[in-house]
C-alpha cells in the first residue's frame, strides 16, 4: 500500500492500541476510506485515536470511522492529536449518530391486504364520483333557474378549446377509420360481387357505434386530460380556495362551463367525424369498388336511416357528460403535491375510456331493446 | 487561509429588457463566514444567487466562486463546482415523488461512490444534521410543515459536504421561535463543520443573531457592506427604516407590558 493510499493503520503498545488516521478524509474517498478501515484490524477494545497526519475530515468520513469502530466492538477512548476542526466534526457526527440508527423500514402489505385496499379506494372512488354528480346536477339546476349565472365568456372559451381546436384530429382519425374499414370490408364484399353493400356496413358502422367512440376517446383524452390538469393546478395554487372565498361557487366558475361546453362539443364532433369517415370511405370506394362518388352518395342517401346518426349523437352526449364529470371531479380531488397531477391526469383518462366503453355496451343493448 | 474568499461577485450587471435590475453589484464573501444579501423587495437578491450559482447568466461582470471562474468555466469545471456548493430554495423544491431519504439521498447516488451500507447512514446523518426527526426521513414532502421541508432541502443541499451553503429565505413563512432554531443549525454548520454560508433574507433577527456579514442592495448597487454593527450605522433611508422596525416593534411590546 503506498503512502498516498494509506488512510489508517494500528500501532500497539502493550495494552494500548492506537488508530492512525492520515490523509485526507473527504466523501469523495469514502469507499477507500471504509475499506482501509475494514482492513485496519481494530481490537473489541477501547481505541486511542490518533490525527496528527490527518489533512482534512469530514462528515461522511468521520461517520465511516464511527460506524466501523462500533462495527468491531471499539471504541473512542481518546483522541490525541487532532485538529480542532476535527474534533467538532467528530463530536457533531457523534452527536447525530445514535438518534440515527433506527432504520425506517416501508411496511409490506400480503396481496389479499393490496385487494382489498384498492377495492375500498375503488368503493371511495365511485361513491365520490356519485357525490359529485350530485353536486354539478344541483348546481345545473340552479343555472337553469337562474340563467345569468351561466359565464358566457368561459362558456365561449371552454366551447373554443374542446370543440373548435379538435376539429382536425378529429377528421384526421375519423377519415383514415373511414378508409380502413372500406378496404376491409371491400375486400370480402369483392369475393361475392356485393361491392355496392360496402357503403351501408360502413355508412352505419361509422355513424352509429365508430365515430362515437373514437372521438369520445380522443376528447377524453385531449379534453378529459386537460380539464384535470387545469383545475389540480388551480387547486394546488390555492385558486380554487379563492373563488371559494370571495363567496363564488367553483362549481359554478369552473365545472359547469366545461359540462356544458363538452356536452355540446362532442355531439357536434360527431358529426363531423360521421361526415369525415364517410368521406374516407368515399375516397377509396372509387379505385379500390367502382363506387363512383355518385354512387355512394345516393346509396348512403337511400341506405343509411336517419336514427343510426341520432342514436350516435345521443351517445356522444352521454358519454360527454361522463368525460366531463370524470375529469373535473379527478381534478378537484387532487391532493396537495405535483406528482398527484399526473397520477390524477392518468387516471381520468383511463376512467373516461373505460366508462365510454362500457356505457356503449349497455347503449347496443339498450337500444336493441327498444327497437332502434 | 481563514481569510480567503470563497464567492467573489465583480461588477455584475443584470437586465430583463429594459429594466436594469443590478448595475455594478460587487461583494465578496469569505471562508467560514455567514454573509446575508438584503434588500427591499425587487431589489433583484433571489435573481443574484442564481447568477451566483451559475443558473442565470449577467449581462456583465464575473462570478468566482470556489476559485471557478462561474461564467467562464467548461461544462466539467462547472459540474465539478457543482459538488462543491448546496442550494436550498425558498421553498425546498424538493422532489415531490420521493420521500426526504430519497431525496438527500440522490446526489450521494449520483456523484458520490459511496457503500451501500454506509449510504442509509449517511442520509440518516445528514437529516440528523439538518435538525429533522428520524421519521420524517420516509415521508413525502407534501406531508411535511413549511419548516420541515426547508431542512429537508437543507439535508439534501448538505449531501455531498459541499463547502459552501448558499440559501434563499430561508427563515421566511417560519414562526419566529422555528425560524430561531433554523438559524442556530446554520449557525453550527458554519462553526462546526466549517461551512461558508450565504443567504437572502428580510429576517432581521437571523441578521443580528447570526450573520457575520451584511450586503445591502438597493436601486442595482451595494449601498452597504461589511458587519452588522458597521451596517446599523450607514445613513440611507432604506436602511435606517428597515432597522428602525426592530426598535419600534421593541417600543410596542413594552408598552405593552406596562
Amino acid at each position: 500500500m503506498s503512502a498516498s493510499t494509506r488512510y489508517c493503520w494500528l500501532e500497539r503498545a502493550g495494552e494500548q492500541a492506537t488508530l492512525f488516521l492520515s490523509g485526507t478524509w473527504h466523501l469523495p474517498r469514502i469507499a477507500e476510506i471504509d475499506a482501509a478501515l475494514a482492513g485496519a484490524g481494530m481490537p473489541a477494545s477501547p481505541l486511542t485515536l490518533d490525527g496528527a497526519a490527518l489533512a482534512t475530515l469530514d462528515t461522511a468520513a468521520a461517520l465511516a470511522l464511527l460506524r466501523r469502530i462500533a462495527g468491531a466492538g471499539a471504541s473512542i477512548e481518546r483522541l490525541a492529536n487532532f485538529n480542532v476542526s476535527h474534533v467538532r466534526v467528530i463530536e457533531a457526527v457523534r452527536a447525530r449518530v445514535g438518534d440515527a440508527t433506527v432504520e425506517a423500514e416501508p411496511r409490506h402489505h400480503g396481496p389479499l391486504a393490496v385487494l382489498g385496499m384498492h377495492a375500498m379506494e375503488f368503493r371511495g372512488l365511485m361513491e365520490g364520483h356519485l357525490n359529485f354528480f350530485g353536486r354539478s346536477a344541483a348546481a345545473l339546476g340552479e343555472v337553469a333557474l337562474r340563467p345569468r349565472a351561466l359565464r358566457p365568456k368561459e362558456l365561449a372559451a371552454q366551447f373554443q378549446h374542446v370543440c373548435i381546436e379538435a376539429i382536425p384530429v378529429v377528421v384526421l382519425a375519423t377519415f383514415l377509420i373511414g378508409v380502413v374499414l372500406t378496404y376491409l370490408f371491400g375486400l370480402q364484399a369483392e369475393k361475392y360481387g356485393a361491392n355496392i353493400f360496402v357503403v351501408d356496413g360502413v355508412a352505419i358502422g361509422t355513424s352509429r357505434e365508430l365515430s362515437p367512440i373514437i372521438v369520445a376517446v380522443i376528447v377524453a383524452g385531449r379534453s378529459g386530460a386537460a380539464f384535470t390538469a387545469q383545475l389540480g393546478t388551480m387547486l394546488l395554487t390555492e385558486e380554487i380556495d379563492a373563488i371559494r372565498t370571495l363567496g363564488l361557487s367553483p362549481m359554478q366558475v369552473l365545472v359547469i362551463p366545461r359540462f356544458l361546453a363538452l356536452v355540446v362539443a362532442l355531439p357536434l364532433l360527431v358529426f363531423v367525424g360521421d361526415v369525415s369517415g364517410l368521406a374516407g370511405a368515399m375516397t377509396v370506394a372509387n379505385p379500390l369498388l367502382d363506387i363512383t362518388p355518385t354512387t355512394f352518395i345516393e346509396r348512403v342517401h337511400s341506405e343509411l336511416p336517419v336514427i343510426h346518426v341520432i342514436v350516435g349523437l345521443v351517445k356522444a352526449a352521454v358519454f360527454a357528460a361522463f368525460i366531463a364529470m370524470i375529469a373535473c371531479r379527478m381534478g378537484m380531488t387532487v391532493s396537495r403535491d405535483t406528482r398527484s397531477i399526473g397520477i390524477n391526469t392518468t387516471s381520468t383518462v383511463v376512467q373516461c375510456i373505460v366508462s365510454v366503453i362500457l356505457l356503449d355496451a349497455f347503449f347496443a343493448i339498450l337500444f336493441q331493446e327498444l327497437g332502434y | 487561509m481563514n481569510a480567503a474568499p470563497v464567492i467573489e461577485v465583480d461588477s455584475i450587471v443584470t437586465r430583463f429588457g429594459a429594466q436594469t435590475v443590478h448595475d455594478g453589484v460587487s461583494f465578496s464573501v469569505l471562508r467560514g463566514q455567514v454573509a446575508a444579501i438584503i434588500g427591499s423587495s425587487g431589489s433583484g437578491k433571489s435573481v443574484l444567487v442564481r447568477e451566483i450559482i451559475g443558473l442565470l447568466r449577467p449581462a456583465a461582470g464575473r462570478v468566482r466562486m470556489l476559485d471557478t471562474d462561474v461564467w467562464n468555466a467548461s461544462e466539467e469545471e462547472l459540474s465539478a463546482l457543482r459538488r462543491r456548493f448546496g442550494m436550498m430554495f425558498q421553498d425546498g423544491a424538493l422532489f415531490s415523488s420521493l420521500t426526504v431519504a430519497q431525496n438527500v439521498a440522490t446526489p450521494l447516488i449520483e456523484h458520490a461512490d459511496v457503500p451501500p451500507h454506509l449510504l442509509g447512514a449517511l442520509v440518516r446523518l445528514r437529516i440528523a444534521l439538518a435538525g429533522l426527526p428520524v421519521e420524517a426521513a420516509g415521508k413525502m414532502p407534501s406531508e411535511l410543515s413549511g419548516g420541515m421541508r426547508k431542512r429537508a432541502a437543507v439535508a439534501r443541499a448538505l449531501a455531498l459536504e459541499p463547502a459552501v451553503l448558499l440559501l434563499d429565505e430561508p427563515t421566511s413563512g417560519l414562526d419566529p421561535i422555528t425560524a430561531r432554531a433554523f438559524d442556530k443549525m446554520l449557525r453550527f454548520l458554519c462553526n462546526d463543520l466549517g461551512l461558508t454560508i450565504l443567504l437572502v433574507t428580510h429576517d432581521l433577527e437571523t441578521l443580528l443573531g447570526i450573520v457575520d456579514h451584511v450586503i445591502v442592495l438597493s436601486e442595482g448597487k451595494v449601498i452597504a457592506d461589511g458587519p452588522v454593527k458597521e451596517v446599523m450605522g450607514v445613513d440611507d433611508p432604506w436602511l435606517q427604516s428597515y432597522f428602525r422596525v426592530r426598535t419600534i416593534l421593541e417600543g410596542a411590546a413594552n408598552n405593552h407590558g406596562t
